[in-house]
């Protein structure tokens, strides 16, 4: 029985030899995925560098910084850049479409700036040429062509007659042509299984990276699971390749972008503008933390008068303009977290709806599994902004404080008096060494497994939806 | 050719199954299109009406909290935008990457214009159905399917000989299926389009534009198709060629330019732009106030002799310090838009060898959805900031006395206003 099988298999493998056209494609299939592999990795090393080196950059620069008053550093700012993880070289994810650096100031939330793709040719409109592009797009396309006549052919040729004459079981023989086809697709991926190779010695972890390649190995066996049936049930050659070229068009084109259009109608989500005028209405009741003597300040003056036990601001032991900036940094970071955290809500809500399409179209499956697990989907840029925000409420914060203890308020207030009166208001810049180092951690593996399980349970629901039906049909061939 | 002739193909054609299916499909494609793509559009242009609004509340209550020149000119921000244009439904377009809304205030402008306030990235990534999509990547496919086994199938049902033999003309028989076929379907994709154009109110003769290219589009696909369906082969090695074609054209020649594009066109990174701006500003803190207002004088000599000043703060100082830290950042922001526009000015000539690309852009310009609309809205942004500047410079240089009735003379952001390019 198993014999047969590999008989089977081995003779479509000899029928791929002869015949042109299917050893055109699975040529033209593993140079497209070998060259992707290697396009994609050397651009985003470059990129990763220069974003590490840009990151070292900023910091030395922020701890050069001569001595000053605390407060001209919290609008010095500092910049962070967004690292690659080491899958993001076979599926960068939405990289190339989020800003990959935030400009840390005092008072605002920014928005990640400088997106890839605004420096793009615009030839990419459709996709660019990545590995999970490729994998995910373009490879069931070519196994279509390769595997469309795997059956059709030997009825065509009346052999499919004489097969079954000779004791071949249908199931035999869709085995046998499964497992040709399948192992074809195998051929193919041998590049990206490469690269996986290589991520994990660039310090991948090793079970997201195993999920990663088993992932694309079930999305295989699921087109070779639609590719057999059309071919095993459909009366010629040419209906068999239209049927399935249509299918793909369907699951690989466009359901993935009835799917986006969806749900960018159904849930509105308003972008950062829209949000900051609801935020800055609700800062206007909180009070600015640059001025001491606003009515939102004078519950916290009282408070502090009482605890030191003196009758006026001059006389506490503490610069009261570095609390009042503290304090009101505090609140207002409360604020602007809730308000980003509420835009996150609704961005992860669209790409939930988004999501669920993945148990229609396994493209949409493959690309969110592919995405989680390499740490380069919506999860892990909202990480990265929630990452550069605590690096820029941690160094604020550091800041007031060295405001509040650093120079008393009469020091502080007639800072603009004269030059020497200046430099009494500063604090000396071996305190600009606080700063500390910012990389972007994206979720740690388990994390990225728990998110992927939904992508990984579509998958798997096709392929097992698939071989049923193959199962109970195959009988009657 | 005779009606007759015609009428008799258009009958056969519609007759069979799969060219009504694959007919359907196009039309319901199309249909979605427009439609999600005229609410796309209306979303944004509603989203622009809330954030005008928003923006004049936001305006007066700052003017209302402040009575001092430099701390409105601080406090507030103005609201620019880029509405999107009557057909910006048939073509999305970059308005999901590139911003096309700003809030900008008196401070330095690089800090502020780099700031993207785009739509979910996840669901761009994904990419949209437009109508550009369906005609420029869809419409081929349906092409192929309709169009591959035209002699093929004849051939496969025995037909073929009896065929050429009983036609009367030779224009008759396939150049006239074909022809049928791509009329079919042109009317497929353009009418639900045509609908969405007037909803939209788009020209007549915009439309008509689009129309014809789309014909021609299809064409020139319909060519290719009956070109190779006359090779001797099997329908499925035809179609299989086609789609190798459509792979190369709208895939891997796109693909593999934009790799090119991308290494030879080099240029600095936005994060040196943003940093050497920060450096500028944040360096005349310590500097001696009249380095910065000779730096300053240098671009704006008007106000010379009335950069004296006479306290270490004063907002003039602050101003001016920002424009020189832009002025220094310029050149690098320059040679950054300009690497941008290299890319994309190439791109054009790989777009030659990508029907499909070419397309796309022919629309997108049409529909002011592509990269160089979003640089002229950028353009426009800096222009209006200018004018905010001019405003601004002769209350603060001339320490004008606060006069709350001045700021009614303030620029307001006028996007008809296009900035030269």
């Amino acid at each position: 029985m198993s014999n047969r099988i590999l008989i089977i298999a081995r003779d479509e493998w000899r029928y791929w030899q002869r015949s042109r056209l299917s050893l055109a494609v699975i040529v033209i299939a593993l140079s497209l995925v070998a060259a992707s592999v290697w396009i994609t990795r050397t651009s985003n090393s470059d990129t990763a560098h220069q974003r590490e080196h840009m990151q070292s950059e900023a910091e030395h620069n922020f701890r050069d910084q001569p001595d000053r008053h605390p407060h001209r550093m919290i609008h010095y700012g500092h910049y962070v850049f967004r690292g690659l993880p080491p899958l993001g070289t076979l599926d960068p994810g939405i990289d190339a479409l989020t800003g990959n650096t935030v400009f840390l100031e005092g008072h605002r939330q920014n928005s990640a700036t400088l997106a890839d793709k605004k420096q793009s040719s615009g030839l990419t409109w459709i996709s660019a040429l990545t590995p999970a592009f490729v994998m995910q797009v373009i490879a069931p396309m070519l196994l279509i062509i390769l595997g469309f006549s795997t059956v059709t052919r030997e009825r065509e040729a009346g052999t499919l007659e004489f097969l079954n004459v000779q004791g071949v079981s249908p199931l035999t023989l869709l085995a046998g042509k499964g497992l040709a086809l399948f192992s074809a697709a195998l051929v193919i991926s041998t590049p990206l299984l490469v690269g996986v190779l290589i991520s994990m010695t660039d310090g991948a972890a090793i079970l997201p990276a195993i999920t990663f390649i088993a992932s694309y190995w079930i999305y295989l066996l699921i087109w070779s699971a639609i590719v057999l049936p059309i071919s095993a049930f459909t009366r010629s050659n040419t209906l068999s390749f239209s049927g399935s070229l249509t299918l793909w068009m369907l699951l690989c084109l466009i359901i993935p972008r009835i799917a986006s259009n969806t749900a960018s109608v159904v849930i509105h989500s308003p972008g950062k503008l829209e949000t900051d005028f609801a935020v800055l209405q609700q800062l206007r009741e909180i009070g600015d933390g640059h001025n001491t003597s606003g009515p939102a300040n004078s519950a916290l003056k009282a408070s502090l008068l009482a605890k030191y036990n003196v009758e006026s601001v001059d006389e506490l032991p503490v610069n009261f303009k570095g609390i009042v900036a503290q304090q009101s940094e505090a609140n207002l970071t409360k604020v602007l977290n809730q308000f980003a955290q509420k835009q996150m809500q609704q961005q992860t809500d669209q790409a939930d709806i988004y999501r669920h399409f993945g148990w229609l179209s396994p493209m949409i499956a493959i690309q969110n599994a592919s995405m989680t697990l390499a740490a380069t989907d919506l999860t892990n840029y909202h990480l990265f902004l929630r990452q550069a925000e605590k690096a820029r409420f941690d160094f604020v914060q550091a800041l007031n404080k060295l405001h509040a203890e650093g120079m008393t308020l009469e020091q502080d207030s007639n800072k603009y008096r004269s030059n020497a009166a200046k430099k009494a208001a500063t604090v000396s810049a071996d305190n600009w060494q606080m700063l500390s180092q910012f990389s972007f951690t994206p979720l740690e593996s388990g994390a990225r497994l728990h998110n992927s399980m939904m992508a990984l349970a579509q998958l798997i629901m096709l392929f097992g939806a698939l071989i049923s039906t193959l199962l109970f049909l195959g009988k009657r061939l | 050719m005779s009606w007759a002739d015609i009428r008799r193909e258009v009958l056969f054609l519609i007759r069979r199954k799969s060219v009504v299916a694959l007919l359907v499909i196009a039309t319901l494609l199309s249909v979605f299109a427009v439609w999600t793509g005229s609410v796309e559009v209306a979303q944004q242009r509603a989203t622009i009406e809330r954030l005008i609004e928003a923006d004049k509340l936001d305006r007066s209550a700052v003017s209302k909290q402040y009575n001092d020149y430099g701390y409105i000119a601080y406090y507030t921000f103005h609201l620019t935008y880029a509405p999107p244009s009557p057909l910006a439904f048939a073509a999305l377009g970059v308005r999901d990457v590139y911003p096309w809304k700003h809030r900008i205030r008196m401070l330095a402008l690089e800090g502020q214009i780099h700031e993207s306030d785009t739509q979910n990235p996840e669901l761009a990534l994904a990419g949209k159905i437009d109508f550009t999509f369906v005609v420029a990547v869809f419409a081929p496919l349906l092409l192929l399917l309709l169009l591959h086994d035209l002699r093929a199938s004849e051939r496969a049902a025995g037909r073929y000989a009896f065929l050429m033999v009983t036609r009367k003309h030779r224009y008759n028989l396939w150049p006239l299926r074909t022809g049928i076929m791509v009329a079919l379907l042109w009317l497929a994709l353009v009418l639900p389009f045509i609908v969405g154009a007037v909803v939209n109110g788009v020209s007549a003769g915009l439309t008509l534009l689009v129309a014809v290219v789309v014909a021609a589009y299809l064409l020139g696909w319909a060519a290719l198709c009956y070109w190779i369906s006359r090779v001797n082969a099997t329908a499925p090695v035809l179609a299989s060629c086609i789609l190798g074609v459509w792979l190369l054209t709208s895939f891997i020649i796109p693909s593999a330019g934009n790799v090119f594009i991308k290494d030879y066109y080099h240029g600095p990174q936005g994060g040196a732009v943003l940093m050497t701006q920060r450096e500028a500003v944040n360096a005349a803190w310590d500097l001696p106030h009249e380095t910065t207002m000779t730096a300053f004088l240098k671009n704006h000599p008007e106000w010379t002799g009335k950069t004296e000043t006479s306290s270490l703060f004063e907002w003039k100082w602050y101003y001016a310090f920002q424009q020189v830290g832009d002025e220094k950042a310029l050149p690098l922001a320059q040679a950054y838009q300009q690497t941008a526009q290299d890319r994309y000015q190439a791109a054009g000539w790989v777009a030659l060898l990508s029907p499909a690309t070419l397309l796309q852009r022919q629309l997108t310009r049409w529909a002011e959805t592509d990269a160089t609309a979003a640089w002229q809205y950028n353009d426009r942004v800096r222009a209006f900031h200018a004018e905010l500047r001019h405003f601004y410079y002769p209350l603060l240089f001339g320490n004008a006395d606060y006069d709350e009735a001045a700021l009614k003379k303030r620029p307001e952001f006028d996007l008809d206003k296009k900035a030269d390019r």
